[in-house]
This record gives structure tokens, C-alpha cells and sequence, in this order.
């Protein structure tokens, strides 16, 4: 399980993420959601239950700390099944992983998980579920709020919160917490363009010797910006890895847009 | 699991592989859930709120609603046994609370799981807390009831003596047969999500499976064969024999009820762990 409530001792340049041959097979039902009822009609039909589906296949990555790595490509090409199972969410079909730090993750979905909490509650059980201690976070809670910028929305439910209020919380709680690993995926194109500069900002101003981050991002521009590594991804493939600038660019030439506000960005 | 803060430097402090269907390693696991024992009492303190039970008239409903129940049904059992009586209302009463502490803990656990989905796709954690969760809630739901049932019966003029202590061991095979419960059926819940629409009448019809409306001693001898299907008959039996009459339970109806407990606890969280790093992908 993984912990942010300690930082390991490890050293710059350390290796912080070995991901060792590794792939990942979903078994989806094919259902819309499984039930006795959709079991029953197919009965003795001989129909299929499920599908499978292969997200990764045979990735290798060594991340060392000080690395602050771009995961690009294109949609469904395993960026965010490869980072939760990094983050230890779902366990690989193949392959082995190892992690070397405490990490933590800025997924798609954001933060806590009940809209019908307040901000605030939110964080306080998001963050006890991740392992820190009640203590851990009030030291730090007054910074996540200043962070996100809601003021006194942090005490509405969260049902209230436009999708970018929500991409803010999420954003301040996984940058505020400083951990040795940071996965932030694609949370970063709902805010508005300060609060994108801001995010920016806090992004750089982590990136240290030791620590590792990963950032998974439609916005090449951001990636080539931050970045001091790039990976492309493709249907669950390494296609490459390199210079943020050189591995972009072959990207675009493979898939045919060229240098635009659309991908530079996300509109 | 807390990692130590001084790690030799190539000793990984998380390895992630692929499994069989198996347990994970226990000792870690129990660790990890020890460590965020702060999150089951937060996360049930803001379910608690989230359904209003933090304000005076939301707390005023937990008490209300068992007693209008328990009025109904006493209003049932008087149309059709033709008996009331003070005794049976009591029976009544403290049976019925006692199942809810069951039942609660069993409606409130079977979506967990699913509810808990975005949490579940966004952090690693011991998936267990969430039905753990439930039946916490199901506990805290069940005190005020209790209270009201004392003063019923101290109104009434039940008996009291030493012996009802023997409620507490009750109290405890009961709190831990709702979580086995609850956590057998979170875990069925993400393969089949019917099940909680079924529920209701799983519940309904334990209700009258159960000594509740009448009591075990007036079951006819063939009637009786259904309590080896009911793992809570001799559980209530105990616990209407020390409520109510402040007697101590049988020997027998303790032996079955914490045999029926640890088994559907066992076999509960035996499928829940080998199953729940597959939660995450069913979504």
C-alpha cells in the first residue's frame, strides 16, 4: 500500500520507479454493469461474458529521482492504466513493478470521492485513506485551501464545485503533500489559465534532485516545457523514449498534426 | 504500511505484482488497515452527517423510526396472535433493534464498494474499510436505540440482574456477524449489482425467519428445522432470553451463533481479499 506520510532517505539519482516488463490485461464484462438478470438471459446461450482487453503490453521504464518524466499519447493508449499501476491501484497482468518512495497520485478523477461531502471533508478522507495521519494533514490543510483558491466554497459539498474547483482542490492536496513520487494525469487542462500558470509553477518549483515526476499530458507544449524526459505511449506500447523535444516532434510527424494551438494546448 | 524512515537505498518499498486468486500478505495488509483506523471512524462520522443524523432532528429519526416500526408491528402481531402484553412488546422491541444493528450494517455495506468507486480508482488502499465502515455506522445507528430500549423496559418493569452482562459477548458475535455479512456482500455486489436491489427482500424475509415477532420457544417442533438456515435465530433467541427475561442464554445458542458468525466472517473476507484488487478494473 502505498504511504505519504514519510519520505524515504534515497539518493538523488536513485532509482525511484522499476517497471519491469510489464503488461496489464483488462477483463471487462460486457454488460454495462453485471448482474444476475444479464447472466441468466445469456444462459446456455454460449455467449461471452467478458471481454478482454490488452491496456499494456511488455512495458519496460527505470524512472530515476531527479526525472521529471512526459507521458504522451494518444487516447487509450495505457497512459493512465500504466500510472495506476505504478500507483499500486491496479496489479499488473504481467511483469513486476517496483517502487522506491513514497507516491503520490493526481489522477483523472481528482480527489476524495463523495460530492455530497464538502471540500474539506473530502480532503480529510482522501488523505487519511492515502495513509497520513489526522495530524499530517491539518498541518498542511491551511495550505491546500490558500492553494486551491476556493475561499469558503472548500465548506460546500462538493456536487457544487464546477469541474475546474474540483481540478484545483485535487491539484493543491497532491502538490501540497510533497512526496517522493508525483503522478499527476491529465488533471491540469480543467482550470483556467492561471490557475494552469500557478500549476505550472508549483510543478517546477518540485522538481528536485530527489524526487521523481511523472506527468501525463495532451498538452505538448506544457510537456516540452516542464519535461526533461519524454515517453510515447501507443496502444500499450514504449514507441519511444528520448529528448522531450525529439520524441514530441516524432510524435506529431506519426500522428500528422503539425506545431498548433490545439496541440500545444487543450481547448 | 508506513515506510521506515531510514530505507537501505535499493530495497523497493512497494512491489507491485500480478496475482492468482489468493490472499495478499496478511501481516502487511492487517498493518496497512491498522494505520488508517482514523479513516473508518472519519469516513463513518461524515456518512453519518451526509444522511443528517449530525442534527438534533436527524438523531431524533434514528430513535423514531425503530419505535414506529416496532409500533407497527406490535399493532401486526396484536391483529393476528390476538395477545399484546407488555412482555411481548418488549421481546418486540429489543429484538427488532437488535436486528437492525444486522441489517443496517448489511444495507449499508452492500454498495460500499461501488460508492466508494472514485476513491477506489484514485488511491491504494485496504478495500476492507469501506464494509468495516458500514458496520461501524450500523453501530453508532444502534446506541440511541438501545438507551430507548431500557427505558422501555425500566417503564415497563422487566427484570434486570448480573446476567444481562452476558448482553456484551451477544452484542459483539452480533456487531461481527453484520460485518462478515456486510463484507460478503460488498464484494458480490461489484460482479453482480442486482443483488442490492434484492436486498430488501433478503432482509424482509430474515425478519420473519426470525424470533422477533414471535418467540423461539413458541415454534412448533417442524417450524424449528428453519433455524438451521437463519444464522441469526439463536443469536436473537440469546439475545431476547437476556433482554428481556435477564436470563443467561443457553450454552448451545451462544456455540451456534459464534460458529455461524466466524464462518460467514471467515468465508466473507476470504473472497473480499483475494478478490479486491480486481475492484478497480470492474468499474
Amino acid at each position: 500500500m502505498i504511504s505519504l506520510s514519510v519520505s524515504s532517505a534515497h539518493p538523488p539519482h536513485g532509482i525511484a520507479i522499476s517497471v519491469q516488463s510489464v503488461g496489464l490485461t483488462y477483463s471487462t464484462s460486457v454488460d454495462k454493469k453485471p448482474t444476475i438478470k444479464g447472466r441468466i438471459r445469456r444462459f446456455g446461450r454460449g455467449g461471452k461474458y467478458s471481454r478482454s482487453i490488452d491496456a499494456i503490453s511488455d512495458v519496460s521504464i527505470d524512472i530515476h529521482y531527479g526525472t521529471v518524466l512526459g507521458i504522451i499519447g494518444s487516447n487509450g493508449a495505457g497512459k493512465s492504466s500504466l500510472m495506476r499501476v505504478v500507483a499500486g491501484i491496479i496489479p499488473p497482468s504481467q511483469g513486476r513493478v517496483e517502487v522506491y518512495g513514497s507516491v503520490s497520485t493526481l489522477l483523472a478523477l481528482g480527489v476524495g470521492f463523495n460530492a455530497s461531502l464538502t471540500g474539506r471533508e473530502n480532503v480529510y478522507l482522501g488523505g487519511l485513506a492515502a495513509g497520513m495521519t489526522r495530524e499530517e494533514i491539518d498541518a498542511q490543510f491551511d495550505e491546500i485551501a490558500a492553494f486551491s483558491e476556493l475561499g469558503e466554497s472548500i465548506d460546500s459539498p462538493m456536487r457544487t464545485y464546477s469541474s475546474g474547483m474540483y481540478a484545483r482542490l485535487a491539484f493543491s492536496v497532491a502538490a501540497t503533500v510533497k512526496p517522493d513520487i508525483l503522478i499527476i494525469d491529465e488533471v491540469l487542462s480543467t482550470g483556467d489559465a492561471r490557475f494552469k500558470k500557478k500549476s505550472l509553477n508549483r510543478i517546477k518549483e518540485l522538481r528536485t534532485e530527489d524526487r521523481a515526476l511523472i506527468l501525463v499530458s495532451h498538452a505538448l507544449a506544457t510537456i516540452e516545457d516542464v519535461c526533461n524526459e519524454v515517453i510515447w505511449l501507443h496502444k500499450g506500447k514504449v514507441m519511444a523514449r528520448g529528448e522531450p523535444e525529439q520524441i514530441i516532434n516524432q510524435y506529431r510527424e506519426f500522428m500528422q498534426v503539425k506545431r498548433s494551438a490545439s496541440s500545444d494546448e487543450d481547448v | 504500511m508506513s515506510a521506515p524512515v531510514n530505507i537501505p537505498v535499493n530495497i523497493p518499498v512497494n512491489v507491485y505484482e500480478p496475482y492468482r486468486a489468493g490472499l495478499p500478505p496478511l501481516g502487511e495488509y492487517g498493518r496497512s488497515l491498522w494505520s488508517r483506523r482514523h479513516f473508518i471512524a472519519e469516513f463513518s462520522r461524515s456518512q453519518l452527517r451526509e444522511q443528517n443524523y449530525g442534527s438534533f432532528f436527524g438523531q431524533l429519526w434514528l430513535v423514531l423510526n425503530p419505535l414506529l416500526l416496532s409500533g407497527v408491528y406490535f399493532l401486526l402481531i396484536f391483529i393476528i396472535g390476538g395477545r399484546g402484553g407488555a412482555d411481548r412488546y418488549v421481546h418486540l422491541t429489543s429484538s427488532l433493534f437488535f436486528f437492525y444493528l444486522i441489517s443496517n450494517s448489511l444495507t449499508g455495506g452492500v454498495k460500499s464498494i461501488t460508492a466508494g468507486q472514485r476513491l477506489i480508482l484514485n488511491t491504494a488502499f485496504p478495500r476492507i474499510m469501506l464494509p468495516i465502515s458500514a458496520s461501524v455506522i450500523a453501530v453508532f445507528k444502534f446506541v440511541p436505540t438501545l438507551i430507548v430500549f431500557f427505558v422501555i423496559r425500566t417503564i415497563i418493569g422487566a427484570p434486570f440482574s448480573w446476567q444481562m452482562l452476558w448482553s456484551i459477548p451477544i452484542f459483539i458475535l452480533g456487531v461481527l456477524m453484520g460485518l462478515g455479512m456486510a463484507i460478503a456482500v460488498s464484494c458480490i455486489n461489484v460482479y453482480f449489482r442486482d443483488i442490492a436491489s434484492l436486498l430488501p427482500y433478503m432482509t424482509r424475509s430474515l425478519i420473519y425467519l426470525s424470533p422477533i415477532l414471535y418467540e423461539a420457544s413458541t415454534l412448533s417442533e417442524r417450524m424449528r428445522t428453519l433455524e438451521i438456515a437463519n444464522p441469526i435465530f439463536n443469536l436473537l433467541d440469546a439475545w431476547s432470553q437476556v433482554m428481556v427475561y435477564a436470563q443467561a442464554p443457553t450454552l448451545s445458542s451462544l456455540l451456534i451463533s459464534l460458529a455461524w458468525a466466524t464462518l460467514i466472517l471467515l468465508i466473507g473476507t476470504y473472497f473480499f481479499l483475494s478478490r479486491e484488487r480486481d475492484f478497480a478494473v470492474r468499474f
